[in-house]
């Protein structure tokens, strides 16, 4: 009987252990968790603040019980404080050990809080799990603040805002690079998605690093930035970045960089030990390098992976790629590519009219690197699979019912073409 | 029993009956800006040697593999295990539109009215209730059809909707 | 969701879910289709539509129009109660009355109007639908006016007209037998949904399918093994050149010619001065294909055509164009014979059952010309004697140019049902010359159009789901509809309209005095059933006893043409009985579709064809119904791509569409499917309605039918 210990229970996980008991009925799956609550995407935490959904509805697939339950696994609900690689053995914090055939390390990651003063301040707070989210909404319901300051122009950091400035909060966002977005944006779309923020009333600051955050006598908290500068608000959202998981691992032998190094199968170094989602750096398939891409999406398309190869299959994960919607304010902004490898002498092209803008850049060799859209969150789906074909059959142009749609949605015809053009059958 | 949505482009038109029997049969509210679920295309496109005219009618394509199904954060979108088609109930949906990132089709539609989602579900209980997908039914010209799947494979047609995924565009 | 409250949802029929399926007739179109419809009831609502699958002859196929049935019904602009006009003529601005006081003022002002000016001076007025036609007519002739005109004077019936100077009847395509089907300005996907599958059946067994189209639609891209593009207005040239090349190649099937035709020394000459040369510079088709297609028809026998209802004739060269076309068939043996054209009579109101109704004879035998020695020539008698002789309907084109000067006549009162002023040429000028000349105008319809809004009373009329009509059906078949549901608001059937105010008026007939289903009856009698046995509780078409499907050919060759000479006539003896002072010639002869206004300096550079179909529209019928408006949103103007480029426009771009007479602001769309220096655009639109760009007299000389298919306009971009 295979055994297979699965460390750590979100959406990749959680894939992992559906992957393995769809292909072996029989084998032993050990879930390892620090959290008893079922698996959720971190991305649902802005979403319950402002009343979309119940709390229920964060957990999708049900509880702990249910789960495990519908795949017959064992939960521990224990912390792992290491891995023994050679002997692919796991060790929890209550001292026990336990060898498997096969690991899963799909420990996910947190939200950054650098040890700066202030940020254990009442009224800082981060957003990245379900206990972050009931403190917002806490704290909105309440309605004790008006002011809110979020650090951070992070995919998570422009929900926050989106939370805050729907419940009424005058809201502020800073942000340490030259300008928002910097991992994925061009210059040229940060400034458009500031300029819709400032028309909603939000102040946004870039090039602002915090420096500590004080409280003030009226109960207020101040962030004083490296500048200089002072922000005041009643409330600070911290939203400058995550961490991967994977402090445990150190001397588990399994490869690292930042994240768990894997393979297209998800295996790390070690045969049997695989990793998944947003702990590891799986292969960009743009740069063949090791990447890490904390995407819902894809977590648990590995973690399926994972999970298939670790009961026995065989089964590769070729479509990861960088990919990004911001979607906040009924503004929506997709980015797709990796934006270090841009460089002036690449082939560029830009566009904008009522509903669109566009900048976009290729290789010289004709692959695309990185595209920014605004307004196109209906037809993303085309624009990524594109893309993702380009990567792996190197085909880019699109057949005659995508072209259709694209010019449905009055997608310029130049920026087809620039993409790859139309193929008729 | 599976079901299997074919398009015969040889056969359409443009006509609009599809659309319009989707906007009929599932009261699409054109008068706050929603949209149906299908869509047809009338387009054009030069080629080398003068140009192609394009009549297209397209919707979910229920693939086999939904990449919308796993896309989706709140779980609203599944597999009906009798029809095989990609169903959802968005009572939870936020309206993040990944569905629509991970959809190869375009398929998702984002209904400002009530900021979800909603798609072409092939008309599941219609299908369940023995009637054809309204679409399919109003086809005038037999360019859209819905056959069980043994059926569709004895045939050896190539013209499945879902099967297309596989051989022409998706890669997930 | 429980499990009923999803079934509700997907309206699922049942007991469970109080959704009940009727059948139904859709009468959006024209009475020629009429398909069958199933409407899901619930709580004496419709609330989804769908072909219905046991229809006998439309067998589950409807049209993107029939499909918006639901939404045609339920259009916000339906008009609710009677109105009486308070504002202005042409403002919009009414208030409701009851219907007995509509019903009174209407006998009183008809009453009024005929005692001061004579009953001439009144007109009865029908566009669509047509389905009460027959008495309407008949109550125009009773009150004592031969001017009953329709929507025939602009639509199909030169076609008719031109059949009867020809070959007396006009002539079915025989898709089931045919080897080869000529689809002149054949377009299926758009408006004949349930022949496409007939002319995929010519393609099965092997037989050729040739288009001739000034543009390329589905038809040609799914249908077609040679698609000839021809120059707009240039198709009679190309038939006489094609019969010339037929008549040197001795083609010509010689003893059909022989014993079936008149006129063939004349008809050979005219051929003669169209050779390939000449035909080729005027139709913009090679000779080489020229050749061939005269090769195919008269060699690839048999050959049947298709005679599209307006795309000749909506020409001002169309009647001898379809003249032309008509010819060869005959030329070639085709005409009257199995696989070429087979004459199928009409049972009633368009359609073809395969027996005979007194149709005819109800609406004509009160004609006040026939029973009145005083009675004045009906209106555009003196412009159109051709179609006076052949056509017992005023050429209504005569409208515009009667009211403006009261010659031969005044007109004082148009009692309409279904008018549409916007089909008209100069459609302002017309409606304004109406407010200005008319004492009192009368208008029955379901929505509240342009023309209604130039009425001093408008009448709420129902659709067919709301009422009862008969019909017939090829195959045999003819059903009594009775109503899926309630008229909406104090809507009515217009036949109890009709009747009322007739009443009213006081008349007194005796055909007129059976009532709605008494009269069926009468017109009815001798088909082996009557109203009360079709009237089967769920509006299935039954077949009707006496009749005999299919309808073979041969009859005319056997019995003789119904044409003076009793045979087909290249040469027309009913046109060569006009006065010479009209220039009719009784030979098909060819002239320029924009002959009559010439345009020397080049000003207006584009040959504008309106009306060419799209599936969403049907004249100015379907545009308001969202369903539709959702499929084309804005009024647009289709030119060619190189056109484009040289205007310096994208699509979508506004642009302005103008000619001497008038103008409109639509947006564009580039194609290639059609010629350079063609544009097309769709007519109906209220806010574009591109007939303003047509002037008056831009009008057949045979037929007096409106040059819309071919006029001259130009374009420029609309600078904001």
């Amino acid at each position: 009987m295979n055994t297979i210990a699965i460390i750590g229970f979100g959406g990749a996980g959680y894939n992992a252990a559906r992957a393995i008991r769809k292909k072996d009925s029989e084998a032993l799956i050990d879930v390892y968790s620090d959290s008893a609550k079922g698996p959720y995407c971190p991305m649902l935490t802005t979403y319950f603040v402002k009343g979309s959904i119940p709390l229920e509805a964060m957990y999708p697939f049900g509880t702990i019980d249910e789960i495990q339950k519908e795949l017959n696994t064992n939960f521990y609900n224990k912390t792992v404080t290491a891995v023994k690689g050679a002997e692919k053995c796991i060790v929890t914090d209550d001292g026990t050990e336990k060898a498997y055939d096969n690991i899963i390390i799909t420990t996910g990651s947190s939200a950054i809080m650098p040890p700066i003063p202030g940020l254990d301040l009442p009224g800082v707070f981060k957003m990245r799990t379900d206990a972050d989210a009931l403190y917002l909404k806490e704290l909105l319901d309440s309605d004790k603040a008006r002011t809110c300051l979020v650090i951070g122009a992070s995919w998570v950091g422009i929900k926050v805002v989106e939370d805050t400035v729907m419940a009424g909060l005058e809201t502020t966002l800073v942000d340490g690079a030259d300008w928002m977005f910097i991992t994925a944006a061009f210059e040229e779309t940060s400034l458009r998605a500031q300029k819709y923020l400032e028309s909603k009333g939000v102040r946004v600051s870039c090039g602002e690093m915090l420096d500590h955050i004080e409280q003030e006598y009226d109960g207020s908290l101040t962030a004083l930035m490296k500048s200089g500068d002072r922000f005041n608000a009643d409330c600070i959202a911290i939203c400058i970045g995550v961490r991967m998981n994977t402090g445990f691992l150190k001397d588990s032998g399994i490869a690292m960089n930042r994240g768990v190094i894997v393979d297209k199968k998800m295996q790390t170094n070690i045969p049997g030990i695989y990793a998944a989602g947003d702990c590891c750096e799986s292969i960009d398939s743009q740069s063949g390098t090791n990447m890490n891409i904390g995407v819902w999406a894809n977590a648990q398309q590995q973690g399926a992976v994972a999970g298939v190869n670790a009961a026995g299959g065989n089964q590769e994960f070729d479509a990861n790629i960088l990919i990004n919607l911001a979607h906040f304010l009924d503004y929506d902004f997709l980015a797709y590519g990796n934006i270090r490898l841009c460089s002036p002498d690449d082939d560029w092209y830009e566009y904008e009219d009522e509903k669109y803008y566009i900048k976009a850049c290729r290789g010289q060799d004709g692959s695309i690197k990185c595209v920014n859209i605004t307004g196109s969150a209906d037809i993303n789906g085309l624009f990524k699979n594109n893309f993702i074909k380009g990567l792996i059959e190197g085909e880019t142009s699109f057949n005659v019912k995508a072209a259709c749609q694209m010019r449905d949605k009055g997608v310029p015809q130049s920026f087809i073409d620039f993409l790859g053009g139309i193929k008729i059958d | 029993m599976k079901k299997v949505f074919t398009f015969d482009q040889d056969q359409c038109c443009a006509c609009g009956c599809c659309v319009v029997a989707c906007t009929d049969q599932n009261d699409i509210d054109l008068r706050c800006g929603d949209i149906p679920f299908r869509k047809t295309f009338d387009d054009e496109f030069a080629t080398a040697d003068g140009h192609y005219s394009a009549y297209i009618s397209a919707a979910c394509m229920h693939c086999v593999d939904a990449p919308c199904i796993t896309a989706c954060p709140v779980g609203c979108i599944s597999k009906d295990p009798e029809t095989g088609f990609t169903i959802y109930d968005n009572t939870n949906c936020i309206g993040c539109k990944s569905c629509a990132m991970a959809c190869p089709f375009g398929a998702p539609r984002y209904r400002h009215s009530d900021g979800k989602m909603v798609k072409c579900d092939g008309c599941n209980e219609r299908v369940k209730a023995g009637l054809r997908p309204a679409c399919v039914k109003a086809c005038p010209f037999g360019a859209l059809d819905c056959v069980d799947e043994e059926e569709y494979l004895a045939s050896g047609s190539n013209k499945a909707c879902n099967v297309l995924i596989h051989n022409l565009d998706l890669r997930f | 969701m429980t499990d009923l409250e999803k079934k509700i949802k997907a309206k699922i029929p049942g007991e469970d879910t109080g959704i009940e399926v009727k059948h139904a007739m859709c009468s959006i179109c024209s009475p020629g289709m009429h398909c069958g419809v199933d409407c899901y009831v619930k709580d004496g609502r419709i609330i989804k539509v769908e072909g219905m699958e046991s229809h006998p002859w439309s067998k589950g196929k409807i049209c993107v129009k029939g499909q918006s049935g639901r939404d045609y019904v339920y259009r916000e602009d339906r008009i609710k109660t009677p109105l009486k006009r308070v504002g202005a003529r042409g403002e919009g601005k009414f208030e409701p009355i009851s219907w007995d006081e509509a019903i009174a003022m209407i006998a009183e002002n008809l009453n009024k109007v005929k005692a001061e000016y004579g009953p001439e001076s009144v007109m009865f007025l029908s566009g669509y639908c047509k389905w009460y036609r027959p008495w309407l007519h008949r109550m125009a002739h009773v009150f004592g006016t031969p001017n009953f005109g329709t929507d025939d004077c602009n639509c199909s019936a030169a076609m008719v007209v031109a059949n009867k100077c020809t070959s007396g009847t006009g002539g079915g395509a025989d898709f089931g037998k045919c080897n080869t089907f000529f689809g002149w300005n054949y377009d299926g996907y758009y408006s004949n949904h349930m022949n496409v599958a007939s002319v995929k059946g010519v393609k099965k067994r092997g037989g050729k399918v040739i288009i001739i189209d000034i543009r390329e639609t589905p038809a040609v891209k799914n249908l077609a093994d040679i698609f000839v593009q021809i120059n707009p207005g240039t198709d009679g040239a190309l038939a006489l050149g094609m019969a010339n090349e037929i008549i040197k190649n001795g083609w010509e099937d010689k003893e059909y010619v022989e014993k079936y035709t008149h006129g063939f020394a004349q008809y050979k000459a005219l051929c003669a001065e169209y050779d390939l040369d000449k035909v080729e510079a005027i139709t913009g088709v090679s000779k080489d294909m020229i050749k061939e297609l005269a090769r195919l028809y008269a060699c690839e026998g048999p050959t049947a055509c298709n005679y599209s209802a307006s795309a000749l004739v909506h020409h001002i060269n169309g009647f001898n164009a379809h003249r032309a076309v008509l010819c060869l068939s005959a030329l070639t043996g085709n005409f009257d014979r199995a696989g070429g054209q087979v004459p199928v009579p009409v049972t009633y109101l368009h359609k073809s059952a395969g027996f005979s109704t007194r149709e005819a004879e109800f609406r004509s035998s009160a004609d006040p010309r026939k029973t009145n020695p005083d009675c004045k020539r009906i209106l555009g008698a003196d412009r159109f004697p051709l179609w006076e002789e052949k056509f017992d309907e005023t050429q209504t084109m005569d409208l515009l140019h009667q009211l403006t000067t009261d010659e031969p006549y005044p007109i004082r009162a148009i009692y309409a049902h279904g008018m549409n002023v916007k089909m008209y040429p100069e459609s302002d000028n017309l409606a304004r010359a109406m407010a200005e000349k008319l004492d009192f105008f009368v208008l029955t319809d379901l929505f509240m159009t342009y023309t209604a809004k130039w009425a001093d009373l408008v009448l709420p009329a129902c659709s067919s789901f709301e009422r009862s009509e008969i019909k017939c059906y090829a195959g045999g078949y003819a059903v009594f509809t009775e109503p899926v549901i309630q008229p909406l608001y104090e809507s009515r059937s217009d036949v109890d309209i009709i009747y009322d105010v007739y009443h009213a008026l006081g008349l007194k007939d005796e055909l007129m005095d059976l009532g709605y289903e008494g009269s069926i009856d009468w017109m009815f009698d001798g088909c082996g059933t009557c109203v009360s046995e079709l009237k089967n509780g769920h509006n299935m078409p039954l077949k009707v006893p006496n009749a005999k499907w299919p309808v073979a050919p041969g009859k005319q060759l056997e019995n003789g043409f119904k044409t003076p000479t009793g045979k087909f006539e290249f040469y027309s003896e009913s046109i060569a009985k006009v006065d010479k002072k009209y220039g009719l010639d009784p030979l098909p002869v060819y002239y320029d579709s924009l002959a009559d206004e010439p345009d020397p300096e080049g000003r207006y550079p584009y040959y504008l064809c309106t009306g060419a179909r799209l599936s969403i529209s049907l004249h100015s019928r379907v545009h308001e119904v969202p369903y539709l408006r959702q499929l084309r949103k804005h009024p647009m103007c289709e030119v060619n791509m190189e056109d484009m480029k040289a205007l310096g426009l994208k699509d979508g771009d506004d642009v302005v569409l103008y000619s001497p007479h008038g103008e409109i602001t639509v947006k564009v769309h580039g194609t290639f499917k059609i010629k350079p220096g063609v544009i097309l655009m769709l007519h109906g639109y209220t806010e574009a309605n591109v007939n303003l760009l047509e002037g008056r007299d831009h009008l057949d000389p045979y037929s007096g039918y409106p040059g819309h298919k071919g006029m001259r306009c130009n374009i420029r971009k609309e600078v904001k």
